[in-house]
């Protein structure tokens, strides 16, 4: 290829880019979903700027985790839940992914809210949105090819934009912000805590990292894509960390000047309406629907390849549904019953929710002890076996959302 | 992915595998097996009953046996893992194993060539199931006694079987004979350091069709990669080699000795096996060449070194070369004796210069009377030929004017050096496509 007359040396460096790109980029965005820019939308609405760095910190992690996750697929070829099972045995793998699947269909379950209230904002009823998004996102992945899903995704993910542009339309103070992100400053309140925990939470989301790394292998990345697949994953953790923090400075500027509290990302778009101008409600509404329908295409399809993975038949986005029955199936359980679940009339979705939350918090930690074991056994991982310094990093950070995911569960029971 | 075997696997191997008896056949054996999954952190016990420890896993050695035998146990005694030799066994059930004496030396296990850990090792890790042609895991494997040693009889890879295993109790460890897979039947990739030598298994993928293999091949990593290679006929390695994709290759070369890369190259076509030459790093390239035959080596070096746009690279050395004063007897010998190889539509005809005259097709030879002398059939139409420096584009129009199904590639000195056969030009093309496909693609995100 390296030979072909017709491409200069920069225009194959871009095209082999462009190649391996998706991943980091996709599961990385895919962090950002409703629940997220909620948790965003009350830190900043909440704290104002105080506690950026908490975000930053976040997506550190994020970059980290993600890099692994990635690698360990791309050397391994396998998922996350059929190496559980090939490491740690039938019940370690079963468990994870039983847990995964529950914490599944409740994250997708607060996908479809987050669609049904963006829909709302525009006034379409959630009885239309729901069953068309619902629709339009399981055609969009079973229907078409790997390639053409990846293109889909790239678009959706434009949506973020929105975000952006409402940041700079609120008018923050430049200056607080970048106060927040270099002091780690936090009150010590059982509020601030929470918030704290929630964001590290919805940002290093279990099916994240299940899914990069599947992603990876679907992908048929090889170990000399490894290089660019390190810029991919760290171009998706920026974006998601950049997003991030304009969605907590919107807030701040406008909601926390004014003291207005939010309890979720819709109510911060209807609140952003008299202070930034009216058609900062609409980017932030279309900010949501687009984070709801990545997310809302990526969970089932993540669960789908977890499920694949765990019965030791691995299947893949280009296989038909005669040839993998059970990752097509397990699709359109995961969509069908979120979707059922957010349009039963008076249906416990305030439990739904918490409890999705608090499954996904305790998922996180053996999820991530698993990877660190993975990362560090050279019979799986070869040359590309963690280093002593990787290994001390995965560590601190295990300690750190170990001890935040305490945190929050003590808060949520008590 | 390849569809799942419509009929029962064991029928579908009985035929690969040719007529010899399957262990899993045999009534007693079918009664008497052992799941490995259930046995491991069962008692290990002393004759006399008093318990030594809890089993942690089972070691068997490979050799030539269809059915690996236990060479060993891994006992927990107290904190620490203990080997005990497989000799000691007495007894061996679902429960519990017993030991036939009273008294055993607990050594350090140490990993010995050729033999693997069942549990760790195998259990839940990836085999090949040749005829479904997939990767699958092995849910749970198989004990029983057979030729006084106990032995790896089966694998189960249903679903069923694993999900059994979750269940604590005897309720996990019972066998679902009807899902259990004859041993021999399976490709198992999991090895400590030897290699896995089950000779029927071999005899099942030989089978293959090289492109499945090729997929096969491309569903495994690192290890099991490897291991899958090293299992297979070079011959059939270096067919299924081809049908894969570039980088993919690229990634398995790596993983290769140079020593097994070179025989595994030198068994590709020429033209082929410098295509992936040329795309590896200088070093590595080198060491490959190092491990040829100097014959083969000086041959790919030439290739490599044409650039892949140009009739150079594109062709294949292979052709057969006969001299104008030779008979056509003499031309159809050479034939004969290079049958294996796609290049028997006929012979290419030089000078005492070694100049290209002519080619001669192989019916041509056939028409004509055995002590005939290849000069009294040459004749028009002459073949095509090209430079080694012909452009590709140029190339495909004396394709299109021609419509012959090969060009004759020749030197300065007008000596034929290769041929481009209408499956070399479509390689080209599609490598060519490839990369315009690939510009689009990203033109447009």
């Amino acid at each position: 290829m390296a030979s072909k007359p017709s491409l200069s040396p920069k225009k194959i460096r871009i095209a082999a880019f462009l190649a391996v790109m998706g991943p980091g980029l996709i599961a990385g965005l895919s962090d950002n979903d409703p629940a997220g820019i909620t948790t965003y939308s009350v830190l900043g609405a909440e704290y104002g700027y105080q506690l950026l760095w908490v975000l930053v910190a976040s997506m550190l992690a994020l970059i980290v985790l993600h890099d692994l996750a990635a690698r360990i697929g791309v050397v391994t070829r396998q998922g996350m839940i059929g190496l559980i099972r090939q490491k740690y045995g039938a019940r370690s793998g079963t468990l994870s992914a039983g847990a995964l699947i529950l914490a599944n269909v409740g994250t997708m379950t607060a996908e479809f809210a987050g669609i049904a209230a963006a829909g709302q904002l525009f006034g379409f009823s959630k009885y239309i949105t729901v069953p068309v998004a619902a629709i339009a996102v399981s055609f969009l992945v079973l229907r078409n090819t790997f390639s053409t899903v990846e293109k889909v995704f790239f678009i959706i993910s434009a949506g973020f934009i929105a975000y952006i542009i409402a940041g700079f339309m609120a008018g923050p103070d430049w200056g607080a912000a970048a106060r927040g992100v270099l002091i780690p400053t936090i009150p010590f309140t059982q509020e601030a805590i929470f918030i704290a925990t929630a964001t590290i939470g919805t940002t290093l989301a279990p099916w994240g990292l299940a899914f990069i790394q599947s992603y990876a292998v679907d992908k048929r990345l090889t170990k000399d894509d490894l290089k660019l697949l390190r810029v991919d994953v760290w171009t998706g953790s920026l974006l998601t960390g950049v997003i991030g923090f304009f969605v907590v400075v919107t807030c701040a500027a406008t909601l926390n000047k004014q003291g207005i509290q939010i309890n979720d990302a819709a109510d911060a778009a209807r609140a952003l309406e008299p202070l930034a101008g009216s058609m900062a409600k609409e980017l932030f509404a279309i900010g949501l629907i687009g984070a709801a329908l990545l997310a809302a295409s990526i969970l089932p399809l993540s669960t789908a390849y977890s499920v694949s993975d765990l019965t030791g038949r691995p299947a893949a986005l280009d296989d038909s549904p005669k040839e993998a029955p059970l990752f097509y199936l397990t699709f359109g359980l995961i969509t069908g019953i979120s979707a059922v679940l957010i349009l039963i009339p008076g249906a416990p979705l305030i439990t739904i929710l918490v409890v999705t939350q608090i499954l996904n918090a305790i998922l996180l930690l053996p999820l991530l002890i698993y990877m660190y074991g993975i990362a560090k056994d050279e019979r799986l991982m070869g040359e590309f076996v963690a280093t002593r310094t990787m290994k001390t990093i995965y560590l601190i950070i295990i300690a750190v959302v170990g001890t935040a995911i305490s945190c929050m569960l003590w808060f949520t029971i008590n | 992915m390849k569809k799942p075997p419509v009929k029962s696997i064991n029928t579908v191997a009985k035929r690969l595998v040719g007529r010899s008896e399957l262990a899993l056949q045999r009534k007693n054996i079918r009664e008497s097996l052992v799941s490995v999954a259930g046995l491991i952190g069962r008692p290990v016990k002393y004759q006399g009953g008093n318990e030594i420890g809890r089993l942690v896993d089972v070691v068997v050695r490979h050799g030539e046996d269809s059915y690996p035998p236990v060479s060993g146990l891994i006992v927990k005694v107290g904190q620490s893992k203990s080997f005990i030799d497989g000799a000691r066994i007495a007894k061996l059930t679902q429960n519990e194993i017993q030991l036939s004496s009273a008294k055993v030396d607990l050594t350090e296990f140490i990993r010995r060539e050729g033999e693997s850990l069942l549990d760790a090792d195998v259990l839940d890790h990836q085999i090949v199931d040749v005829n479904g042609l997939r990767v699958v895991r092995s849910s749970d494997l198989y004990l029983a006694p057979l030729d006084r040693e106990i032995r790896v009889v089966g694998v189960d890879i249903s679903f069923k079987a694993f999900i059994r295993r979750i269940f604590p109790g005897a309720l996990g460890r019972g066998p679902i004979p009807e899902h259990v897979i004859d041993w021999s039947n399976v490709a198992s990739l999991a090895h400590g350091s030897g290699v896995v030598r089950s000779t029927q298994s071999r005899a099942a993928l030989g089978q293959l069709r090289p492109a499945d293999l090729a997929d096969l091949i491309e569903d495994l990593a690192g290890r099991e990669r490897n291991a899958l290679i090293e299992m297979l006929d070079p011959d059939l390695a270096a067919d299924a080699l081809e049908e894969m994709e570039d980088d993919e290759l690229q990634g398995l070369l790596r993983g290769l000795s140079a020593q097994r890369s070179a025989e595994l190259i030198s068994r590709m076509e020429p033209d082929e096996g410098a295509e992936v030459l040329r795309d590896l790093d200088d070093d590595h390239r080198e060491s490959i060449f190092m491990e040829m035959d100097v014959s083969v080596s000086r041959q790919l070096r030439k290739l490599v070194e044409f650039d892949e746009t140009l009739a150079g690279g594109i062709m294949t050395s292979h052709m057969l070369i006969t001299h104008e004063a030779d008979t056509v007897a003499s031309a159809l010998a050479l034939l004969v004796e290079h049958r294996s190889r796609d290049i028997s539509d006929g012979v290419v005809v030089v000078d005492a210069k070694g100049k290209l005259l002519d080619h001669i097709q192989i019916i041509e030879l056939i028409a004509a009377k055995p002590s005939a002398t290849l000069s009294s059939l040459m004749g028009p139409p002459y073949p095509t030929s090209v430079n080694l420096n012909t452009r590709l584009d140029e190339v495909i129009d004396e394709f299109a004017n021609n419509r012959g199904s090969s060009i004759i590639v020749v030197d300065e000195k007008n000596k034929p050096v290769g041929r481009i056969l209408a499956d070399d030009l479509v390689d080209a093309l599609a490598s060519t496509s490839d990369t315009q496909g690939f510009a689009q693609g990203s033109g447009a995100l």
